[in-house]
């Protein structure tokens, strides 16, 4: 499985939320540790049911070796992103990052970003804006006239590793989940980001 | 096609323009040595690109070199195959029928579904890396740097033995342009070069020609100035040894043994900078001679 060589980021997960105290959906009742675990785990399972359906409709569609032809890499990212639009038809924001799994994260940023002296939140403030009036949505093509945002690599060990046809982007204050190959938007959190003045 | 470019080749090799080339080669241009250009931030596909283009290939019929590097950004805006027909394929078409490699790092305007074209020679990675007789090159996608390639990173640092061991990707860790350092970057990235002595570094992204001064021994090069020009974009400054933002810029890079030697040519073919660097054999900056 994926998250097991993330382990050492659970424990990044649990150390940051107990420094913080408390975690939306703590109750007095309930030990702190256990719903971040659970937070952490929902997401990853969701994550996993996600990446084992793709990787079905992606057996389906053809594999993407090296080619000579632009045309053969476009149509395959196409007819990938249909497969799978059409098989989550239903999906919705929030399915992957559930609230619980969104609570723990934006927590963990928002910490992880006070961190950051101003020179590197300037610089990622910069790369948060390079699409200043995106609102994605999912099953959303990321826009290809676009650049892709540079992820913050300092934010990336802090989160669940993700298996290597998805990955994490910051796109303002959107936390975003892109299927690589597919270029689709399979999740996004919004407000997940604080955005850099 | 690979006739026209002989062809083309042919006419060019006696004309003017190549033997003013030549004359203005300061590269040893030593057998068996190892040649490339560098070339960042190229893919627009406009009248510049194609500019900077004709002026690789014309320094090409003087200083043969069987690959080039690409600092990212490689084709800007859509990547249709249109795009790619226009804002790769034609532009270096002559240097592709000589069968010059290019060998593609990402940028920030990449889809990273460019591994999988075959030409980018990325091997259907997002970073990898390849040698050339004694020189380990390093591709790195520094778009996303994640764990995962932190430690391939280490671990190809640390089984490229004695020889060259050259990064590029397309964020610079030191420049003195608008956007500046990536200092993220850097504070994982440089101690590892330190580590396993890396001494030289292209990057692009700024639209500028910049070499600072060796930092903790290492030459950092920004190229990204191949097509789309930031003018006037340098802050000289104590780290600064040259910078230059009047005009697009390649380079040429030739290693003949422990010596790098590279030459800085713009769109024009003028020269605006070039140099050696020694490989050190102590913890000392390997100095630059012109």
């Amino acid at each position: 499985m994926w998250f097991n060589a993330g382990r050492g980021t659970v424990i990044r997960l649990l150390a940051a939320a107990a420094l913080l105290g408390a975690v939306a959906g703590c109750t007095k009742e309930t030990s702190p540790i256990d719903p971040i675990a659970d937070a952490v785990a929902e997401f990853t399972k969701g994550v996993d049911e996600y990446v084992q359906l793709r990787n079905h409709l992606a057996d389906s569609v053809g594999p993407l070796a090296e080619t000579m032809s632009q045309v053969q890499i476009a149509e395959r990212a196409k007819a990938l992103a249909q497969a799978v639009t059409i098989a989550r038809a239903q999906a919705q924001q929030g399915d992957v990052f559930t609230p619980r799994a969104g609570a723990v994260f934006a927590t963990l940023i928002k910490q992880e970003y006070s961190r950051r002296p101003p020179r590197v939140k300037e610089t990622r403030g910069d790369a948060q804006e390079e699409l200043p009036d995106f609102v994605p949505q999912v099953n959303q093509i990321y826009p290809t006239t676009y650049p892709l945002a540079t992820f913050p690599p300092e934010l990336l060990p802090l989160l669940p590793q993700l298996p290597e046809v998805v990955e994490y982007r910051v796109v303002q204050h959107y936390l975003i989940l892109r299927d690589i190959e597919a270029n689709l938007i399979l999740d996004f959190m919004p407000r997940a980001v604080p955005v850099v003045e | 096609m690979a006739r026209r470019a002989v062809v083309a080749g042919l006419l060019l090799a006696g004309s003017p323009a190549v033997l003013a080339a030549q004359d203005q080669l300061t590269l040893p241009l030593r057998e068996n040595s190892v040649r490339f250009a560098v070339i960042g931030d190229a893919g627009t596909g406009e009248r510049e690109q194609y500019e900077v283009a004709h002026q690789i290939w014309r320094y090409y019929q003087a200083f043969p070199f069987t690959f080039a590097i690409m600092l990212g950004d490689n084709v800007y805006g859509p990547e249709r195959p249109q795009d790619l027909l226009r804002k790769f394929e034609r532009p270096y078409q002559p240097l592709l029928d000589a069968k010059v490699e290019f060998y593609a790092a990402l940028g920030n305007h990449d889809d990273p579904n460019q591994r999988f074209y075959k030409p980018f020679h990325l091997d259907g990675k997002r970073y990898r890396s390849f040698k050339k007789e004694n020189a380990t090159f390093l591709v790195l996608d520094s778009n996303y740097l994640d764990p995962e390639q932190v430690k391939w990173l280490e671990d190809e640092l640390k089984a490229a033995g004695g020889g060259w061991k050259i990064p590029y990707f397309h964020h610079p860790l030191y420049t003195t342009a608008r956007r500046g350092p990536e200092l993220e970057l850097r504070e994982i990235l440089e101690p590892l070069f330190l580590k396993y002595g890396v001494e030289v570094v292209f990057s692009g992204h700024e639209h500028i020609y910049e070499r600072m001064k060796p930092q903790k021994g290492i030459h950092y090069f920004t190229a990204g100035g191949s097509a789309k020009l930031r003018r006037g974009d340098t802050r000289p400054n104590g780290v600064t040894e040259v910078g230059y933002a009047a005009d697009r810029t390649f380079m040429l890079v030739e290693i003949v043994g422990d010596t790098l030697h590279f030459q800085t040519v713009t769109r024009t073919g003028k020269t605006v900078d070039q140099g050696i660097i020694k490989r050190r054999v102590t913890g000392k900056p390997a100095p630059v001679a012109h």
